[in-house]
C-alpha cells in the first residue's frame, strides 16, 4: 500500500472560487460600510454602495452555486435556520445562514438612506417598494435600533468571511486546504478586498473632498491587510515544504506557477502594496493610483481562491 | 451492537472487474461515464523481471468518524447504527462537498441527464432525483441477511464481509489479528474498509 498516487480535484474548480471571492468581499464591504457609518460618521452613500453592492455580491455568489448544484430542488433543506440544530458542524449550512441573514439585515439598514435618496424614490419599481408599509416600517424601526441592525449585519459579514476558510478546512485529505491558516487568510484577504474596493468606489462614484480622511485610513488598514497576507502567505510557504507529501505537492504546483508568483504575489499584492504605502506616507497627487492599485487587489482576491482551489492535492494509497 | 467492516485481501485480487459489474447492476451506477460505487484501479508494479500488475479494489469505508457527514449541510449523509454511512438522495443537494472531504475518492455525481440516460439503460431506475452517491455496504441486500453484491460475486474470495463486534467472525478475527489494515487512519477517519497487504508476500 505504499504506491500513492498523488492527484488534484475538478469537483470544486473556478466556480466555488467565485463563490468564495464575491462571498467573502460582499460580506467585508458591507461590514465595514455600516461599521464606518455607525463608528466614524455617518455616510449615505458609502452605505447605500456598501450594502446595495455587497448584497448584488452575495447574489452571484449565491447563484453561482445554486447554479452548479446537482439537485437544485432540494437547496430548500439548507435555507431552513434549524438545519444548524440537525447539522452544526457543517459550515455550507452555516454560510448559508450568515449569507441570507446578512443580505436581509443589510439591506435593512440601508432603507433610511435610500428612503432620503431621490434617485431610489423616483424608480419606478423601487420607489413604490421603499413608500410600501412594511418598509416604512423597518426603516422606522431601523433608525431607532440603528447600531443593533448594524451589528446584526456586521456579524453576519464576519461569519461568511470566516466561513469561505473554514469551508476548505473541513476537508481533512488536502494539507493546504486542513490547516487553521486557512480561515485566516481567507478573513484577511477578504477585508482587503472589500477596502480596496471601496476605495475604487470613493475614488470613482462617490468622490467627496470630505473622505480624505477616510480614503486615507482605508488606504491604511488595506496596507496592513496586505502586509498581514503576505505574512501569512510566506508562512503556509514554510508549512507546504515539509511535513505532508499533499502539501509538498501544493507547494510544488503554487511557486512554481508564474500566475501565482507574478500574477497573485506580485501584482495582486506587492504592486498594490508599494502603491498604497506611497498613498499612505506621501499621497498621490491623482486618484487613478489608488484605483489602480484597488483593481490590483480585487484582481488578486480572486486568483487566491482560484489558485488554492486548483492547487489542492489529494493522496490515493492505488 | 453490529458493527459491519470489510476485509480486502489484495493477494487475491485478480482484477476482473465482477465486484465492478456486480454492484453496477445491483445498485444502477452510472457506468456510461465510467462512475462506480466500487473500482478496481490498477498499477505495474517494480521493474525488468520484478515486474507486477496490482489491483486495488476501493469503495466507500463507511468511516466511523466520516468527513463526509459532518461536511454534508442538508443532513442527507447518515449514519446507521450499524455503522454504515448512507445518503438520502431526497435531502442531497448535490453541492460535492462530500466528496471534496471523502479522502477515499468514494462519491461521484449523478446529474439530471444521468437520471434520464439510466431509466433508458436499466429500464426502470431505484433513484429518481440526481445528486451524490456512493457505497451503502448494499444495505438493502445486508437488511435481508445477505452479503454485499462485490462481496457475493468476488471469484477469488477477496472480499469478506462481516460483523466486528461478533469475534467467531472470521472478519473480526482478521481485523483483531492485525493482519489487515485500513487505509490512511490517520486522517481520524476511523475507516472500516481493512486491506490485507500483499508487498511482503511477493518481496
Amino acid at each position: 500500500m505504499d504506491t500513492m498516487t498523488y492527484t488534484t480535484q475538478s469537483l470544486w474548480t473556478w466556480w466555488i472560487a467565485m463563490y468564495l471571492f464575491f462571498g467573502g468581499l460582499g460580506a467585508a464591504t458591507l461590514s465595514i460600510s455600516f461599521l464606518t457609518d455607525m463608528y466614524c460618521r455617518p455616510h449615505p452613500k458609502l452605505v447605500m454602495w456598501g450594502a446595495l453592492s455587497g448584497v448584488a455580491m452575495l447574489g452571484i455568489s449565491s447563484a453561482v452555486l445554486f447554479g452548479h448544484l446537482l439537485h437544485h430542488t432540494a437547496v430548500i433543506h439548507v435555507l431552513n435556520p434549524l438545519v444548524l440544530i440537525q447539522q452544526p458542524s457543517a459550515w455550507i449550512a452555516w454560510g448559508t445562514q450568515f449569507i441570507l441573514w446578512m443580505m436581509v439585515w443589510g439591506t435593512i439598514y440601508a432603507f433610511p438612506y435610500m428612503r432620503e435618496t431621490p434617485v431610489f424614490m423616483n424608480m419606478p419599481l423601487v420607489g413604490a417598494m421603499l413608500r410600501s408599509k412594511i418598509v416604512v416600517w423597518l426603516s422606522d424601526t431601523c433608525m431607532k435600533y440603528r447600531r443593533i441592525v448594524g451589528w446584526f449585519a456586521t456579524i453576519n459579514g464576519i461569519g461568511t468571511a470566516v466561513y469561505t476558510g473554514l469551508l476548505l478546512q473541513s476537508f481533512p485529505a488536502v494539507a493546504l486546504w486542513h490547516n487553521p491558516g486557512v480561515p485566516l487568510l481567507f478573513t484577511v484577504s477578504a477585508f482587503s478586498t472589500a477596502f480596496a474596493y471601496l476605495l475604487v468606489i470613493m475614488n470613482t462614484f462617490i468622490r467627496d473632498e470630505f473622505d480624505q480622511d477616510l480614503r486615507h485610513r482605508f488606504e491604511l488598514f488595506d496596507v496592513i491587510l496586505i502586509a498581514a497576507e503576505l505574512v501569512i502567505l510566506f508562512s503556509f510557504f514554510n508549512y507546504t515544504l515539509s511535513g505532508s507529501e499533499s502539501g509538498y505537492r501544493s507547494a510544488q504546483l503554487l511557486w512554481h506557477d508564474m500566475g501565482w508568483l507574478i500574477g497573485f504575489i506580485g501584482f495582486g499584492l506587492l504592486v498594490p502594496f508599494l502603491l498604497e504605502l506611497k498613498g499612505v506616507i506621501k499621497g498621490w497627487s491623482g486618484r487613478y493610483p489608488s484605483v489602480a492599485a484597488g483593481l490590483l487587489v480585487l484582481m488578486g482576491g480572486y486568483m487566491l481562491r482560484h489558485y488554492f482551489m486548483y492547487a489542492g492535492t489529494y493522496s490515493y494509497p492505488w | 451492537m453490529t458493527h459491519y467492516a470489510m476485509v480486502i485481501d489484495l493477494n487475491t485480487c485478480v482484477g476482473c472487474n465482477a465486484c465492478m459489474a456486480a454492484c453496477a447492476m445491483e445498485n444502477q451506477t452510472p457506468v456510461w461515464k465510467n462512475k462506480w460505487r466500487t473500482y478496481v484501479p490498477e498499477k505495474e508494479i517494480g521493474t525488468n523481471e520484478m515486474v507486477r500488475r496490482r489491483f486495488f479494489p476501493h469503495l466507500c469505508n463507511h468511516c466511523d468518524n466520516p468527513p463526509c457527514l459532518t461536511v454534508c449541510p442538508t443532513g442527507a449523509t447518515s449514519k446507521r447504527a450499524d455503522g454504515i454511512v448512507m445518503i438520502n438522495p431526497d435531502y442531497c443537494m448535490g453541492c460535492r462537498a462530500c466528496a471534496m472531504a471523502c479522502p477515499y475518492d468514494a462519491r461521484y455525481e449523478v446529474t439530471y441527464s444521468d437520471i434520464r440516460e439510466g431509466k433508458e439503460f436499466y429500464g426502470e431506475l431505484q433513484r429518481t432525483s440526481s445528486g451524490m452517491d456512493k457505497c451503502s455496504f448494499c444495505a438493502h441486500r445486508v437488511d435481508k441477511g445477505m452479503k454485499p453484491a462485490c462481496v457475493e460475486t468476488c471469484v477469488g474470495s477477496a472480499r469478506l464481509f462481516g460483523d466486528l463486534d461478533n469475534p467467531s467472525d472470521p472478519v473480526a478475527q482478521i481485523v483483531m489479528s492485525g493482519a489487515a489494515q485500513p487505509l490512511m487512519a490517520h486522517f481520524g477517519t476511523r475507516p472500516n474498509v481493512y486491506y490485507i497487504e500483499d508487498m511482503k508476500r511477493k518481496g
